[in-house]
């Protein structure tokens, strides 16, 4: 096996949509139209993802993001590029290919409704061709990784979001693909819920050295899995690097919040590469009487949101 | 090659999971009693008014049994691919199948197999015993049971078939209500499962014998009557090999179309 779980070079995906028009007359109209603009999802996108890792892939809503992962996982073929994921072609042999992923799509479950948790399980590994001992050890993990026993006889139907997020994150695990793709895993979930599936993904992830790329639009996942991340916006790549280069990314900056001799504060973003803290702090003292400082790092939030709102290139 | 296990997997969930509906079960048997009543009313007024016993070689207590027998095997080949695939598309749900490690038509098949068994036990064998012995031997038991067992799977490979050659329409017309009524109606009414085939007018019954639609419920409970001699293999045989044919055509035609109508999802986006 190769050290690269995803392979793509130059993928631009474009879907033909219908102008549509508004009222009853302009809809009538549309019956009849031949009226197609292309709108291009994902354009001319290259990047690696290597085994093991945990990406972050982010991006403002419409971006490309899941119109990228379903290009990854083979439901949708490119309009043009290359990719390969774990050496195959996905679009080319899907069936083949989901052998060897595992998905999550947030907003829904591929978990059996009306079935019990555990039958779900077993169905799973009938239908992965799991073998038994192979299995039972993966539900060992899953036990020592979460408290599985208030979820595994209960009907999916019955379970609270949190409970059936967690639990589809299990399935896509359980035949212990090579990649395992998130798509807004954390959606909608309280924040002590979004804690234990960060640590799930982060165990799975370190216990079976199972790749995972994930989407989300929760900085708290980022910050707490990926080190490494993938921005895009309007179908192009604009960022892909560490994490921590992000935050230097437009500069280092560093709020500087002061408590002055009337209990007034006083802020100041810092720009570390033009001056610093101290210098700051010295001109501030000249003046005024400092009683108190905070010193605040800019969240990835923030730059993320610089990012999104600013389009700059990377 | 699949695995069997993945088949008689997804065949055992799908007994599970229709076990739950129990009280589903019991309405569908309440509903099927007045649609009887119904039947019955309707052809006893239509035998009164023949002035004769036989109408079209069919005794009055002949069109009840197999009628009876039909509404069976409706409850038994019930499927429902159309709705739950135009549902799956609208929502997108349809990624999550077509992420299973199977072929899309043989998971679906598969997934069905186990409300197939389930119904097989819990409607058509309970009608199946209540006719048998209200009739006291109107219907043969022999070697005709098994021969029926045969042609039954053949007949749901069939319905099966016809189910997935209709479904996939609804990617290009974006609509599903009207087309599944056309293909309930044209299904019901072409295959003998709401009127028996001899009463056809006979250009109508000529052209019926040449579209699929009668190995699904006309050949099935011919041959479970042991009627016009497919109590012998002579009879039977060509019968089943209809079936077969059937089975073979329509599921080279579907998987054609199949995979035509996949790129709408692949290449569009759905």
């Amino acid at each position: 096996m190769n050290s690269e779980a995803v392979v793509m070079k130059n993928i631009s995906k474009e879907f033909r949509v219908l102008n549509r028009h508004e009222g009853l007359k302009g809809s009538i109209h549309d019956l009849f139209s031949r009226d197609y603009r292309t709108v291009k999802a994902v354009d001319d996108v290259s990047l690696t993802v290597n085994r093991g890792e945990i990406i972050g892939y982010l991006g403002p809503n419409g971006a490309g993001k899941s119109t990228t992962i379903k290009i990854m996982t083979g439901v949708l073929e490119p309009s043009a590029g290359e990719i390969m994921v774990n050496g195959r072609v996905p679009y080319k042999d899907r069936t083949a290919n989901a052998e060897h992923i595992g998905v999550v799509f947030g907003q829904r479950s591929q978990l059996w409704w009306n079935l019990p948790l555990i039958e779900s399980f077993n169905l799973l590994r009938d239908i992965y061709l799991v073998p038994e001992k192979e299995y039972r050890e993966m539900l060992e993990l899953y036990r020592s990784l979460v408290d599985l026993e208030p979820i595994l006889h209960k009907p999916v139907r019955q379970m609270s979001l949190g409970q059936r997020t967690l639990s589809d994150i299990l399935a896509a695990f359980l035949h212990n693909p090579g990649i395992v793709f998130l798509d807004e895993p954390t959606i909608g979930l309280d924040v002590s819920m979004k804690a234990k599936i960060r640590e799930l993904i982060r165990g799975l992830n370190e216990a079976k050295e199972t790749t995972v790329i994930l989407t989300t639009h929760d900085m708290g996942d980022v910050d707490a899995l990926c080190r490494r991340i993938i921005i895009i916006d309007k179908g192009r790549k604009i960022y892909d690097n560490d994490i921590g280069h992000l935050k230097s990314y437009f500069g280092s900056y560093r709020t500087l919040r002061m408590r002055l001799g009337d209990d007034s504060w006083v802020e100041q973003v810092i720009d570390e590469k033009e001056t610093d803290v101290m210098h700051v702090m010295q001109e501030m003292q000249k003046e005024h009487r400092i009683k108190d400082i905070q010193l605040q790092e800019i969240s990835t939030e923030e730059v993320i949101r610089k990012i999104y709102e600013g389009g700059k290139s990377a | 090659m699949t695995k069997i296990r993945r088949l008689t997997a997804l065949t055992r969930a799908g007994i599970i999971e229709s076990l739950q509906f129990r009280l589903g079960t019991a309405v569908m048997l309440f509903g099927n009693l007045i649609y009887l009543a119904l039947v019955y009313f309707l052809w006893k007024a239509i035998y009164d008014s023949s002035g004769t016993d036989m109408v079209n070689g069919m005794t009055f207590h002949d069109t009840m049994i197999y009628l009876i027998l039909a509404t069976a095997i409706f409850n038994l080949l019930e499927m429902f691919i159309v709705w739950d695939m135009s549902r799956a598309i609208q929502s997108g749900e349809i990624i999550i199948h077509l992420l299973k490690p199977m072929r899309y038509r043989l998971y679906t098949f598969w997934s069905y197999t186990g409300a197939h068994v389930n119904n097989f036990f819990l409607a058509f064998v309970p009608t199946f015993i209540v006719v048998a012995v209200i009739t006291g031997g109107a219907i043969p038991m022999g070697m005709n049971l098994l021969y029926f067992m045969i042609s039954l799977i053949l007949a749901l490979i069939v319905n099966f078939n016809i189910e997935m050659l209709v479904a996939p329409i609804c990617l290009y017309t974006e609509s599903t209500w009207g087309i599944n009524i056309v293909k309930e109606t044209i299904v019901l009414l072409l295959s003998g499962a709401t009127i028996p085939l001899a009463f056809f007018p006979e250009g109508l019954r000529q052209a019926v014998e040449f579209l699929p639609f009668r190995a699904v419920y006309d050949i099935p409970l011919t041959v479970l009557l042991a009627k016009n001699g497919t109590d012998t293999l002579a009879g039977l045989l060509p019968k089943l090999g209809i079936q077969a044919l059937w089975v073979v055509v329509l599921t080279v035609c579907g998987n054609l179309f199949w995979n035509h109508a996949v790129k709408k999802i692949t290449v569009n986006g759905g």
